[in-house]
């Protein structure tokens, strides 16, 4: 007697079961479908790429033949045995350099400035930003043109007295990596201005009243309340410098690609050339290896500051 | 002890002293802010200059405003120098790439925030992984892989490395920005019959529009001045983007200055424009989305 009236709710219990788990796999295949699209392209065209990469820089290869020649790490060692690619590693760094001028010493003044109580913050803000959303090649295009023997940095020269220094910037051995660097800094700052005026307004502002009652001046302030403070932001525009500095491509590429001489050569500009127009592929991917294993490196040190940051 | 005539008198003129040096301090701070200004606005505003002016004013007024202001030089960009083509492909690449994006990315920010499923993780951190990784390092794998799908001197292999390669910061910014959103409105249209696409569709998408204006603005912002890519998948001047454009042409724009900069001019209005329309979310993407490698 117990059986029949067992039956139906056992049958009703499984088929609720079996319903209940075909429900979640339809929940999950909407869930991958939902993905697919980004991640097909991902995968083509970013992930493959990416260990492909790795995977050229072992090889000799034109591109054209059908087999590859396997060199195992022969490529690494005339890359380090290359005094074009060491000259390109320098270049970078005094990139690098003129960059951290611009992004750190001159972003924290600006910041520091605006977050006093400024007249006009908003137009400030405007004006140091309207750089960073320029094209790259609108950056190259006018500051070629400043930097040109008739141009305006050579005028303003002339006009101040200081004639004797004027020179034809971007032919110039000396002078044309640190002239293009300014430009890449002027259509960068902006960017660690607000960064880092963010930083300063989130800044518990307690601190500074209790410090004000014991009578600390501004410079005290700044030096032990404000640079703590802002010890993440910080270190996150350093990373964002380095991370640019070692692609810098397009600014170069479109002024001096990497002229005169090799002055302005940088790793990514020597990538393109041996990779891209030398058909030199196994080659120019063991310089974009060690172009991607720095960048790789500096980039997951940012996230991983920043998402300390949100928590 | 203490004579409170003395004392008045002392603090009155430190008083003046403090005023005259906080004068002063203002008049510095606004100094270094102004002339900061200065160098970040005045080549802008010269190339602008320079855009109107005929060659003649170029060279004996090449400082000064435009006046009266001539068209000739941006007709002369347009016509001869070819950007009325070249615009046409930036447009066509740009507004594809931001289609594409406002379908992909909203789509897999929602299910990496509002749903469970087998592989969430590894496939976030995938994703993750994607932040770091520079388009130069891997533009000559890269590059034979459009070889390989016959896609070289074609707009959509731009558009599709584009799109796959900003992937990844739009997926986390709609990531964040469905995750902020409550639950009891996901379970509420579930309970009233809606299916999962009806929910994220007529739900949940309405309900982001500020995300979403984000990705379509720097989606836009990243391709219109995009110049690697470009530069590397096209080889035919009639599909070339401006910036690509005014690379081969630099010779000849580089001699012209008036024509140099009325192409600086075409490149940068729209985004400057747009820029100004919507300069808070400008920033505020920018700025969150710094951190892409």
């Amino acid at each position: 007697m117990e059986i029949p009236r067992n039956d139906p709710l056992q049958s009703a219990r499984t088929g609720f079961l079996s319903s209940r788990t075909s429900q979640r796999w339809k929940r999950y295949l909407i869930a991958y479908i939902f993905i697919l699209p980004a991640l097909l392209l991902y995968v083509t065209f970013v992930l493959r790429p990416t260990l492909e990469v790795f995977v050229l820089s072992l090889y000799k290869w034109n591109g054209i033949s059908p087999t590859r020649e396997w060199q195992g790490f022969a490529n690494f060692e005339k890359l380090l045995a290359d005094s074009i690619f060491w000259q390109a590693f320098r270049n970078n760094l005094v990139w690098l350099v003129v960059i951290l001028f611009f992004n750190v010493f001159v972003g924290l003044v600006a910041a520091a400035l605006l977050s006093m109580n400024i007249k006009g913050r908003v137009i400030f803000r405007l004006a140091y930003f309207l750089p960073v959303v320029q094209a790259s090649i609108v950056t190259a295009m006018i500051w070629r043109w400043i930097y040109n023997p008739d141009g305006l940095l050579n005028s303003t020269l002339q006009a101040v007295g200081l004639g004797g220094l004027t020179r034809g910037w971007l032919g110039d051995f000396t002078w044309a990596l640190p002239a293009l660097a300014v430009a890449a800094g002027w259509a960068s700052f902006g960017m660690s201005v607000v960064l880092l005026l963010a930083g300063m307004q989130g800044i518990d502002q307690s601190l500074y009243d209790a410090a004000r009652v014991d009578g600390a001046n501004y410079t005290q302030t700044f030096r032990y309340i404000t640079i703590p403070g802002l010890r993440n932001v910080i270190t996150i525009v350093i990373l964002l410098a380095m991370i640019g500095a070692f692609q810098a491509f397009d600014i170069i590429w479109a002024t001096t690609q990497g002229g005169p001489i090799r002055a302005t050569e940088m790793l990514a500009t020597y990538m393109f050339k041996k990779g891209i127009m030398e058909n030199e592929y196994g080659y120019g991917s063991a310089v974009a290896v060690v172009l991607a294993v720095i960048i790789l490196g500096f980039a997951t040190i940012n996230i991983i500051l920043r998402e300390r940051g949100d928590d | 002890m203490t004579d409170p005539q003395f004392d008045a008198r002392r603090s009155a003129t430190q008083q003046s002293a403090d005023r005259v040096r906080k004068v002063m301090g203002q008049a510095l701070v606004y100094a270094v802010l102004i002339m900061l200004l200065l160098f970040a606005v005045i080549p802008l505003i010269l190339a602008w200059f320079t855009a109107f002016k005929t060659s003649q004013e170029v060279l004996f007024n090449p400082y000064g405003p435009p006046i009266p202001p001539h068209l000739d030089n941006l007709i002369n960009a347009w016509v001869q120098g070819r950007f009325s083509v070249y615009f046409n492909n930036s447009l066509i690449i740009s507004v594809a790439d931001v289609t594409l994006m406002l379908i992909v990315a909203p789509l897999a920010g929602y299910a990496f925030a509002r749903m469970r499923f087998p592989g969430q993780r590894p496939l976030l951190v995938l994703f993750l992984i994607g932040l770091t990784i520079p388009v130069g390092a891997i533009i000559i794998p890269l590059y034979l892989t459009m070889r390989d799908f016959r896609m070289i001197n074609t707009h959509g292999a731009v558009i599709l490395a584009d799109v796959a390669l900003a992937a990844p910061i739009f997926i986390f910014i709609m990531r964040a920005a469905f995750k902020d959103l409550p639950g009891e409105l996901e379970d509420a249209a579930r309970i009233d019959g809606a299916n999962e696409f009806k929910i994220f569709w007529y739900v949940m998408l309405p309900l982001v529009t500020p995300a979403l204006l984000t990705v379509a603005l720097l989606e836009f912002l990243w391709s219109w001045n995009d110049l690697l890519l470009p530069l590397v998948f096209l080889t035919s001047d009639d599909l070339r983007t401006m910036p690509v454009g005014m690379l081969f042409y630099r010779g000849r724009f580089s001699v012209d200055y008036g024509l140099m900069s009325a192409g600086v001019l075409i490149i940068s209005l729209p985004v400057i424009v747009m820029f100004l329309f919507f300069q808070r979310s400008f920033v505020k993407g920018l700025t969150g989305g710094a951190l892409k490698g």
